[in-house]
């Protein structure tokens, strides 16, 4: 109903559904993003894209919205987290001594109790900094999110067996990373 | 065993850092309840509108254009066929060419020559005889 005003052209109807969703595309950017900044740009770039693709969604139940909307915020994440990658400040990302001592002792003093553990976020961001967009996100839908294969193959528009070599790399280049510290 | 055991630690240490990296409750709600997002989302749809307008024109145009190329092919090609008829229509015959051209090449441009010269007229020998008595003639006189 409120899709439908939105997509005639209904003003109200298009400010009601970012507010009844806008809580949900925020919640889906700050898997990726960390910074007030960025998740901010990402519920702007979401929701602007989601009003010119309004005539393309066919759903009719308010999950299935949920979802086709979650699938544009990924997409929006993923595509600021390979503009991020071609930001020459990048370089900045690189670890120092001090950095590199202190988040090995973080990961090794978490041990075995590693779901209740937290290392330090701008720590987390440098080394995560090191990982392709591709690698960076099909780990945090899969192993933060929980998706499945096939949910994210649907997300990205990717086939099973992308994502599932795109995986298993990502996984391999993050133990790579991670070793150092280990 | 010890390798796969390692992997497995890294594994959880990944978790970990990729959880640690997210953006905290409070830094998304305060973002997603930012007064600016809205002002800031309708400002970008209005520019986005617009660009879509000026760059719809110059598509429209060019989707014409393109339906158009049949049509001008057509007309290119029709024009091409009403030249080359017009061209043969106008075409003077070919010459048909006496035995005394083959014999005796192409005779060079004169009255008398071109009279002479017929197909039906008298052979290059009569003309030679018609000559000679003719200026034979005239240097008796």
């Amino acid at each position: 109903m409120l899709v439908a005003g939105a997509n005639a052209g209904d003003d109200l109807a298009f400010e009601e559904l970012f507010n009844r969703y806008r809580r949900h595309v925020a919640y889906t950017a700050s898997r990726f993003f960390a910074r007030r900044e960025q998740i901010e740009e990402i519920i702007q770039d979401t929701f602007t894209k989601a009003y010119f693709a309004l005539d393309s969604y066919h759903g009719t139940h308010e999950k299935s919205f949920k979802a086709w909307l979650t699938q544009i915020a990924v997409n929006s994440s993923y595509d600021q987290l390979r503009r991020a990658r071609r930001r020459p400040e990048q370089a900045l990302s690189d670890l120092n001594d001090t950095e590199s001592h202190e988040i090995a002792l973080q990961l090794r003093s978490a041990g075995r109790d590693i779901e209740s553990a937290l290392v330090s976020r701008d720590l987390a961001v440098k080394l995560l900094a090191r990982l392709s967009a591709e690698d960076r996100l099909v780990l945090t839908l899969l192993d933060v999110e929980g998706f499945s294969v096939a949910e994210i193959a649907e997300m990205t528009s990717w086939s099973v067996s992308k994502v599932k070599v795109r995986a298993h790399r990502a996984r391999a280049h993050l133990r790579r990373v991670l070793r150092r510290y280990l | 065993m010890a390798n796969r055991q390692t992997d497995e630690q890294l594994d959880r240490a990944g978790r970990l850092v990729l959880r640690s990296a997210t953006g905290s409750e409070a830094e998304t709600e305060a973002a997603a309840t930012s007064p600016f997002v809205f002002t800031r989302m309708r400002a970008a749809i209005a520019e986005e509108e617009r660009r879509r307008n000026e760059t719809g024109g110059w598509l429209s145009m060019f989707l014409v254009a393109r339906r158009a190329v049949p049509a001008m092919a057509l007309v290119a090609v029709l024009a091409a066929i009403l030249t080359v008829w017009s061209a043969q229509l106008s075409a003077p015959s070919a010459p048909v060419q006496s035995d005394e051209e083959a014999l005796f090449g192409t005779p060079a441009a004169g009255v008398e020559q071109t009279v002479l010269a017929s197909r039906n007229g008298p052979s290059k020998d009569e003309v030679f005889n018609i000559v000679v008595d003719r200026n034979y003639g005239e240097g008796a006189k």
